[in-house]
């Protein structure tokens, strides 16, 4: 792609600024909109385009603001920047190198529904991005495109940020809305659901998006849903960040259409795997989605919603991390539900009992104390817990393990064998424990 | 909940139940299909956290074209059956919903909801108060997996003693997250004293307020409870939940008459006899739902007290001595003859009706007309019984265009239940409008807040009555049969009208509640307090209504018991002018009011029936003649009415302390000294005999009064429903008369002004009593764990004022009104208004005017210590 | 003829050793499951077994267990877990010796034994007590209460093995 349409601080130097955003066709898109066009022709645009809810369950944008009731006085827009999952880290570089974008896309979002107030979000550790962005915020009221009047349409819209105190949970849409108001981050029962009246900030119809995701609405508006539908493939349209980590040679975000295939992004942009070891392991979104084994035929699918999903993972926030033949899988799981026995909030039973319980489980294995069975106990544990949590991290949180157990059944098993044959704690991962043991 | 009705699927079986109905509830009610649930509370938001009511639903499906049903080739509606199970309790019953609760994905989420459970649970089921009644018990017996496949030391360990405030202690182990207990304070009682802590496996139960788990209603957490993490400081390993009988009761505490069930068993350090362990609220949707207050549930240790006088005393040689029944009854009955009708009688505030029939009718045989009630600054009573809340009212029912009004009360400390009541009735959209002299808690879920100055009650309700006529929000068809509308109307002509949008809300709502109190009130303002409250509610109509109507906030459990039976404050005030030559103190603490403590030494003789001989009953009166030990409310039967003149039973828990006689029967062996016939030989009987004597009581016989009315949602009916201690209303429910507007007779306005009231000189204040819920009074003193939540004598002096006399927040000062002293300590604030001093009452034992009058509060400047 | 066959067995049995026991002099050796009178039991550590749940209570068919509970502390501690028996009380006129409280029993402390010269001269002294029940401690080990190091004891019931 010659030019980036979201990580533009990679093109234009210093485009976090107000006056070189605007320079470069800032706040163009939100002119366009507030003078000549209708919210319901937004809506129209946005949903003609397909622009896919970037947050992970890949929702589409367009449809979502429709469901926002037109008769409320009151409305909120909020805007998830509460990333959290391992592994993501597109969402930072937004709102540090390209933040406007961000704010003028909220402001298309309220404009479209017609929002009293936008809520940025932010993880508790953003807090001097938070900050940075306040000035930013504070930039475009005094060009008159946030706050009271905006650009003499007679609609206002006041831009909020809040910063999260630390919890993954608070990524989870309802959490974040408690979390906002001031409760304790623990996600709602739906339905009423956000968009609702009832379920929303504050127990108003509110829509909550991604930063990604409302970073491509100015492109959408200035450029057009046909050419936005240029990109990528038609279920999938427009461009995504890929955040590449763990086992690569070049990490970091990619700026590419929706479509490209695994093999491209991993060998042509990434960069292969260091050493040119073996990749062993694909993790498309995060710790939440199924671990993927790196087969040829995983690698050669392309990278939208619908193939993902075709595989049997999630494309998610494509938060892609890389595992190569060195790391033991079941080691990985164990790491990857200590996060979530540590994230979940606790409100419901099966989350709360359930990763603790995998937790300790797992516990015993590496530390070499289980048998056989333990893996059946481990894989029960996951699927008591599937479709009984009250929000969909529980039903993440059992991913890591059921998959690994499935895809990487000999990695625990060599936990048990070892101990078995050397009744002895077993190590960690076989190269990670020889780099530990070289390391000390 | 609407009136629909629709079919339901469980099952397979088709149910009519009520659209919108909770799907937990409706399953058992109408269906009798069990839904385990451990969160859900039928009495709290459903929050769907525990997930053991997880069901199987399907909708029956419809073409999306036609919208007609899809249906099977056997002509069955076709039915779409969800992706996932769903909670129950947060889904409410629609047309065409079909349930499934005994598929095999059901049963395994119950099971699998359970082994998590007890992943974390601690096997203590036999040393926990909850064992025996414990819903995770019953339901892991009834779902459970038969074997756990945690390892023992994979469990996590916590504290198993943490002190939530002084009163509920916490197990951490045993807390399976359910958040009942905060929700509760959150949600019922708005105090939030309760959170949670950390999160995932970590989170648990906290208390957030300074003083911990400041609240008091929280006795009630231990009952939601489902498993055994709460537990009172009371009840703690006091016995097991089989072990004991549970016995009907009445709170002897307060006007409410929250039904209650006693705990009673053996007790080896009492001397092997029966006593009260603990207290439970007892079901009944139209008093105290399945709450009771923390005065009431810990305010029982007064029953076997060992403070209790245990003998009759008499005096002899100037000394009061121990003395035998015979003998204490032959001086009585002799002092009594000897006065002849000049016998005055006191009736306290924990009086039953049977003793208050005896004490009439030793009054009667004797020809006195002095039968007087305690506390003496009532005013009359009438109002309540012409326009009080219709009989089989329930303020559960208000809502959504209803209102009400609290005037001249702190619910919160003079009646708690109610202040729940009022507050929830608000939370579902009643107006609810507070009116007071100072801010009371329940200002802040008021629609309207109406601070008026001290004696300006009154005229707060005329100007409301006023607005009403003058926009006529009044009722046509009501007025028809109201007398003295037009006297009203001219009388009310140039009132000040100020607070019309509140006067609107009440007039125009669909019921309307007046909670009247005597805050700052003397006799005469709160008569006419009371007048002016009627004519409001007949004049628009709600008099006679079900679910409108007056709620007198009386300071006695049985106050209104001793109006009915022809007692009254005016009388009590009369003996003050016109001494009586005998006086019987009928469990009146008389001499708490210095008025009357002057009292008892101008009468001859004072004949005392009380359950603790303290200064206050008259112990240190050198008239005092005869002292007799009269039992609590827990040693014998008998029944009180309520304030909202609902006559209640209540059965002997345990044994008498010491020698003590209920006192209905004290009075009839008096009685039968002075030639009266034998007294009857039980309460039953003396009870058969006033429905006979006494018209408003006619119906209230024994069995009448224990009969049970069904109650919605049954929550005390079966331990396994919604889980939690709450009692079934086993012993009855009790039968409220009816007042005169509910009958088809003429109603009467008349125009009321508020009274001189107290004048303070120069230098001077009002120094208005006001009550607290825990005081020092031996009726609640005598619960020891309760001290630390008693404050201490205080009085409160308004900003400006304290400024004016030069007093600081924290000082001590002595409050100089009507001859007596009291020493408390000066706070400072903005809660009294500007030239009132309130003054709790019983916080010392220091003798304190019951009437608001004018007053000195004088700083005590302490002697400088010497080195 | 039959006399004589009679004579002949009371001869025979003449040389034979007697089964009579001479008790109270000559005691016979008890059943291993001889249910006596009851005891209860202590820890090696001298902290008595019972926790005060009243189960055997719950399971006595003639209803002759009395028991009530109170908390231990750590100054006053009578048994491990956070609950004893202040009160056990053990009626043997009523007991029938069924050995349900044995079985009810969460932490092996109540036990009956082989102990049967059980007679009282006053019907009020056939209420055993708690301390006519408890085994003393055994040489060296302290009585209880004792008072040991905070937190020592965190368990609500002590550890046990699986009956199984």
């Amino acid at each position: 792609m010659a030019e980036h349409i979201l990580l533009r601080d990679l093109d234009i130097p210093d485009i976090r600024r107000f006056e070189v955003y605007t320079r470069h066709g800032g706040y163009e898109a939100l002119r366009k909109v507030v003078t000549t066009m209708t919210p319901d022709d937004v809506i129209n645009e946005v949903k003609k385009s397909n622009l896919r809810g970037r947050g992970g369950a890949g929702f589409p944008t367009g449809v979502k603001w429709s469901f926002i009731p037109r008769q409320e006085p009151i409305k909120y827009v909020v805007v998830n920047a509460d990333e959290s999952e391992p592994g993501t880290f597109k969402d930072r570089q937004i709102l540090e190198g390209n933040p406007h974008q961000l704010i003028e896309g909220a402001l298309i979002a309220a404009y479209a529904i017609q929002a009293t107030a936008i809520y940025i979000y932010c993880r508790g550790e953003f807090w001097d991005l938070t900050h940075a962005l306040d000035r930013h915020i504070e930039d475009a009221r005094q060009a008159g495109f946030v706050g009271e009047n905006i650009l003499d349409s007679g609609w206002s819209c006041e831009v909020h940020t809040h910063l999260g105190a630390g919890a993954y949970i608070c990524g989870e849409e309802s959490a974040l809305l408690n979390s906002l108001q001031g409760l304790l981050g623990q996600p709602r029962v739906r339905p009423p659901f956000p968009a609702q009246k009832g379920g929303g900030l504050y127990y108003e119809a509110t829509v909550v998006n991604n930063v990604e995701t409302l970073t491509n609405v100015p492109w959408i508006i200035n450029n057009g849903a046909d050419a936005y539908l240029q990109i990528g493939t038609p279920e999938s349209p427009g461009p995504k960040i890929y955040c590449l980590s763990g086992h690569i040679n070049r990490p970091g975000n990619y700026e590419l259409p929706l479509g490209i295939t695994f093999r491209e992004l991993i060998y042509e942009h990434g960069g292969g795997i260091p050493d040119d070891r073996k990749l062993k392991a694909i993790l498309p979104s995060g710790a939440s989605g199924p671990v993927l084994p790196a087969t040829d035929a995983v690698l050669d699918t392309p990278l939208t919603y619908e193939a993902v999903a075709k595989i049997g993972s999630t494309l998610g926030s494509a938060s892609i991390i890389l595992i190569d033949e060195t790391v033991n899988m079941a080691w990985a799981g164990s790491k990857m539900t200590q996060f979530f026995a540590h994230e979940s909030c606790g409100k419901c039973t099966p989350c709360r009992e359930g990763t603790y319980w995998s937790r300790r489980r797992y516990d015993t294995l590496l530390a070499g104390r289980a048998a056989e069975k333990d893996i059946d106990i481990l894989s029960d544990v996951a699927g008591q817990m599937t479709g009984l949590t009250l929000c969909a991290l529980g039903e993440f949180a059992v991913n890591p393990v059921v998959w690994t157990i499935k895809h990487f059944r000999q990695d625990y098993l060599e936990y048990i064998q070892q101990a078995a044959a050397e009744e002895k704690p077993a190590a960690r991962g076989k190269g990670k424990a020889a780099r530990d043991a070289a390391a000390r | 909940m609407t009136e629909n009705t629709v079919t339901l699927h469980i099952d397979g079986t088709p149910y009519q139940m009520p659209e919108g109905m909770n799907l937990v509830d409706a399953a058992r009610i109408y269906a009798g299909i069990e839904i385990p649930i451990f969160c859900y509370h039928p009495k709290m938001e459903p929050v769907g956290m525990c997930r053991m009511c997880l069901v199987d639903i399907g909708f029956e499906a419809r073409d999306r074209a036609t919208g007609e049903p899809v249906l099977n080739p056997d002509g069955t509606p076709q039915v779409r059956w969800g992706r996932k199970l769903e909670t129950g309790c947060t889904t409410r019953v629609t047309a065409g919903m079909h349930i499934r609760t005994k598929t095999q994905a059901v049963t395994k989420a119950r099971k699998d909801i359970l082994e998590f459970l007890l992943s974390s649970h601690p096997l203590d089921c036999p040393i926990c108060d909850k064992g025996g009644e414990c819903p995770l018990q019953d339901l892991t017996m009834r779902h459970g997996p038969g074997t756990s496949r945690m390892a023992f030391d994979e469990k996590k360990r916590l504290g198993k003693h943490l002190p939530l405030g002084d009163l509920i202690v916490l197990d951490c182990e045993r807390c399976i997250q359910c958040a009942r207990c905060i929700r509760f304070q959150a949600e019922v009682v708005g105090d939030d004293v309760l959170a949670f802590h950390e999160r995932a496996r970590s989170l648990q139960i906290i208390s957030i307020s300074d003083p911990p788990f400041d609240t008091y209603f929280g006795g009630n957490t231990a009952d939601v409870c489902p498993v055994g993490a709460l537990t009172t400081v009371d009840f703690r390993f006091g016995a097991r939940p089989w072990e004991m009988e549970n016995i009907p009761s009445i709170s002897p505490h307060g006007p409410v008459g929250e039904n209650i069930a006693l705990g009673v068993r053996l007790d080896r350090d009492s001397g092997g006899v029966k006593r009260v362990k603990r207290v439970l609220p007892r079901q009944n949707e139209e008093v105290n739902e399945i709450w009771i207050s923390d005065k009431t549930r810990f305010g029982h240790h007064f029953t076997l007290s060992p403070d209790r006088l245990q003998t009759p005393l008499l005096r002899k040689r100037g000394e009061l001595v121990e003395a035998s029944w015979s003998d204490a009854i032959k001086a009585a009955a002799k002092a009594v003859k000897e006065a002849g009708n000049r016998v005055g009688i006191i009736a306290g505030p924990m009086m039953t009706n049977e003793d208050l029939y005896m004490l009439r009718g030793l009054a009667g045989h004797v020809g006195s007309r002095k039968l007087g009630v305690w506390p003496p600054n009532l005013g009359d009573p009438d109002p309540v019984a012409e326009v009080g809340i219709a009989a089989g009212s329930r303020l559960t029912a208000l809502g959504k265009g209803d209102a009400v009004l609290v005037i001249a009360s702190d619910l919160e400390e003079e009646a708690p239940i109610w202040f729940l009541q009022a507050k929830q009735a608000a939370d579902r959209g009643a107006h609810l409008v507070v009116a007071n002299m100072r801010t009371t808690k329940l200002d802040r879920y008021a629609g309207h807040v109406i601070a008026y100055d001290f004696n300006e009650g009154v005229d707060v309700l005329n100007g409301l009555t006023a607005a009403a006529i003058s926009h006529r929000w009044t009722n046509r068809s009501a007025l028809e049969r109201v007398n003295g509308y037009d006297e009203l109307t001219a009388a009310l002509k140039g009132t000040r009208q100020p607070y019309k949008e509140a006067a609107e809300a009440m007039a125009k709502a669909r019921n309307l509640v007046v909670f009247v109190g005597d805050d700052g009130l003397d006799p005469e303002g709160h008569t006419a307090l009371l007048r002016a409250a009627a004519n409001f509610l007949i004049i628009t109509g709600h008099a006679g209504q079900l679910n409108n109507g007056l709620v007198p906030v009386w300071p006695g459990a049985n106050t209104q018991g001793a109006f009915d039976l022809g007692f009254s404050s005016e009388n009590t005030r009369a003996m003050l002018k016109n001494p009586p030559e005998v006086l019987i103190l009928a469990g009146a603490p008389a001499a708490a009011d210095p008025a009357y403590a002057a009292l008892l030494d101008r009468v001859e003789t004072v004949i005392s029936l009380t359950m603790f001989h303290n200064a206050a009953a008259g112990a240190d009166a050198p008239t005092t003649a005869v002292v007799l030990p009269i039992q609590s409310f827990a040693e014998r039967d008998g029944t009180f009415t309520s304030a909202m003149r609902r006559v209640q039973r209540f059965y002997t828990a345990h044994g008498p302390a010491g020698q003590s006689l209920p006192a209905w029967e004290a009075v009839g062996l008096i009685g039968e000294r002075l030639g009266m016939p034998r007294p009857p030989r039980s309460s039953a009987l003396v009870m058969q005999a006033l429905t006979e004597e006494v018209r408003l009581y006619s119906e209230m016989t024994y069995p009448a009064l224990a009969r049970v009315a069904e109650q919605f949602p049954p929550i005390g009916a079966s331990p396994d429903f919604y889980g939690g201690a709450t009692r079934s209303a086993a012993g009855g429910t009790g039968i409220a008369w009816p007042s005169r507007a509910e009958g088809r007779g003429k109603l009467t306005v008349k125009a009321v002004r508020a009274p001189e009231g107290v004048k303070p000189g120069p230098g001077e204040l009002v120094i208005s009593p006001v009550r607290r819920l825990y005081d020092r009074t031996p009726e609640f003193y005598t619960a020891t764990l309760m001290h630390g939540r008693i404050p201490e004598p205080f009085a409160a002096v308004n900003t400006a004022d304290a400024s004016r006399l030069g007093i600081a927040n924290g000082d001590s000062v002595v409050v100089h009104v009507a001859g007596a002293a009291v020493h408390v300590t000066a706070v400072v604030d903005s809660y009294a208004p500007e030239g009132v001093v309130l003054l709790p009452l019983y916080l010392s034992s220091e003798p304190m005017p019951l009437v608001p009058l004018a007053g000195t509060v004088e700083k005590i400047t302490e002697p400088v210590p010497a080195d | 003829m039959n006399l004589i066959r009679g004579f002949v067995t009371t001869f025979k049995y003449l040389f034979r050793e007697p089964v009579t026991y001479q008790y109270p002099e000559q005691e016979r050796p008890f059943r291993e499951r001889y249910k006596g009178r009851h005891a209860l039991k202590r820890y090696d550590n001298g902290l008595e077994k019972c926790i005060g749940c009243a189960l055997c209570a719950a399971a006595c068919p003639a209803d002759a267990i009395w028991v009530e509970a109170a908390e231990n502390t750590d100054e006053v501690r009578y048994s491990p877990g956070e609950r004893y028996a202040k009160t056990y009380e053990i009626n043997m006129l009523r007991c029938i010796f069924c050995g349900y409280c044995e079985d009810a029993c969460p932490t092996e402390a109540i036990v009956l034994e082989h102990e049967h010269r059980l007679s009282f001269t006053d019907r009020r002294d056939a209420i055993y007590t708690k301390a006519d029940l408890l085994d003393p401690p055994s040489d060296g080990v302290p009585d209880t209460p004792q008072r040991v190091p905070p937190g020592s004891f965190d368990r609500s019931i002590p550890d046990m093995q699986n009956p199984l």
